[in-house]
């Protein structure tokens, strides 16, 4: 298994196409896992791009972590990360907390990233919408298991279940994972997104609870274009393949 | 297991025994005794393997098998769906037609 020893963490990742000039790395969110890129869009971007998919501390198969679940923190983990990896600058794709952290990482070090992409990001303001897209995370995770979603949690096997309920009661119960999740809820009044020069691609699910952070962020954001795609917050797992050729196109597209 | 030396040509049942090996390495010896592993196994519902654990399968077959198959590119066309509903049988029918 792939790793690499950061200051705090051991972090789980997964490299594409690794001769490739230019790098794409990939963010997933909260609860799930660099899967979700890695079976379908992962390698449409690796017939071009080195890819580097991730799992976030406390998540997949890196390291646990009390701490740190913060913007900030997460953020210098995407750098510490970059640096071990020698990448000095890369294509930068976040989807949901994971859009989230490449945003405050691309407010931190703009010189760093060529172009950002976010998919389906919540704007922290509205719990409501953050809760929402909790429930869709444990949802997605089902969905990983159980396929379709045609067979109830019931149905999972003891094994799965147990390690579900493990890395729940170890992030929602353990550590700082919620408190240091709100503590972000000024991320879009005062986190400077409207200073990020990067030419940006936006793309929300048509029936997505968070689609009004997605016209936040584009006119916030000088550069930004909205991509809608039919789906709610789920839309990696529901069109992975109209989103890996929305993601290749914008990053292939030089102005 | 994966630092083997190159494969030979290995039939179909040759190649189920290394993918079982794979299975209780990433999933572990204590699950898989409970476990009927055969060709018929589907990742999800009979070996009650989850995404990153199909992701670390995956690797391994790759590690092992190396430049003759292009594992990941051949899942790449398969929705996450098809993906997890996939059993060995599949799976070595593919190596198998690869070597």
């Amino acid at each position: 298994m792939p790793v690499v020893d950061l200051p705090h963490t051991r972090i789980h990742l997964q490299e594409m196409n690794k001769g490739a000039a230019e790098t794409v790395l990939m963010v997933h969110g909260m609860f799930t896992n660099l899967s979700i890129w890695y079976f379908n869009i992962a390698p449409i971007l690796a017939e071009r791009y080195h890819v580097v998919l991730y799992d976030l501390k406390g998540h997949g198969m890196s390291g646990r972590s009390q701490h740190g679940y913060d913007l900030q923190s997460m953020s210098d983990e995407l750098l510490a990360l970059m640096e071990a990896l020698q990448l000095t600058s890369v294509y930068l794709a976040g989807y949901s907390y994971g859009g989230l952290i490449a945003l405050k990482t691309a407010i931190r070090h703009p010189e760093k990233i060529k172009k950002l992409a976010i998919i389906e990001s919540p704007n922290p303001y509205e719990q409501e919408t953050m809760n929402v897209v909790d429930v869709y995370s444990k949802e997605l995770l089902v969905h990983f298991v159980n396929g379709q979603g045609d067979h109830s949690p019931a149905k999972m096997g003891k094994r799965q279940l147990e390690r579900r309920h493990r890395l729940y009661e170890f992030l929602l119960k353990e550590s700082s994972i919620r408190q240091d999740m709100q503590q972000e809820r000024h991320f879009f009044s005062n986190g400077g997104i409207k200073d990020i020069p990067h030419e940006t691609l936006l793309i929300y699910g048509k029936d997505s609870d968070c689609i009004s952070a997605g016209l936040e962020l584009q006119e916030k954001i000088k550069d930004a274009r909205l991509l809608f795609v039919n789906g709610d917050h789920n839309i990696p797992v529901q069109e992975p393949f109209t989103i890996g050729n929305a993601l290749k196109d914008f990053f292939d597209t030089q102005d | 297991m994966d630092q083997l030396t190159q494969p030979a040509k290995l039939s179909e049942a040759e190649i189920l025994p290394v993918l079982k090996q794979f299975i209780t390495e990433v999933i572990g010896e204590e699950f898989v005794e409970d476990l009927d592993i055969t060709a018929a196994s589907s990742f999800t519902k009979d070996l009650e393997m989850d995404s990153i654990e199909i992701v670390a399968f995956s690797e391994k077959v790759k590690n092992y098998f190396g430049k003759d198959i292009d594992f990941t590119g051949w899942l790449s066309n398969m929705d996450l769906d098809q993906i997890i509903s996939l059993n060995l049988g599949d799976i070595t029918k593919y190596i198998q037609s690869c070597l």
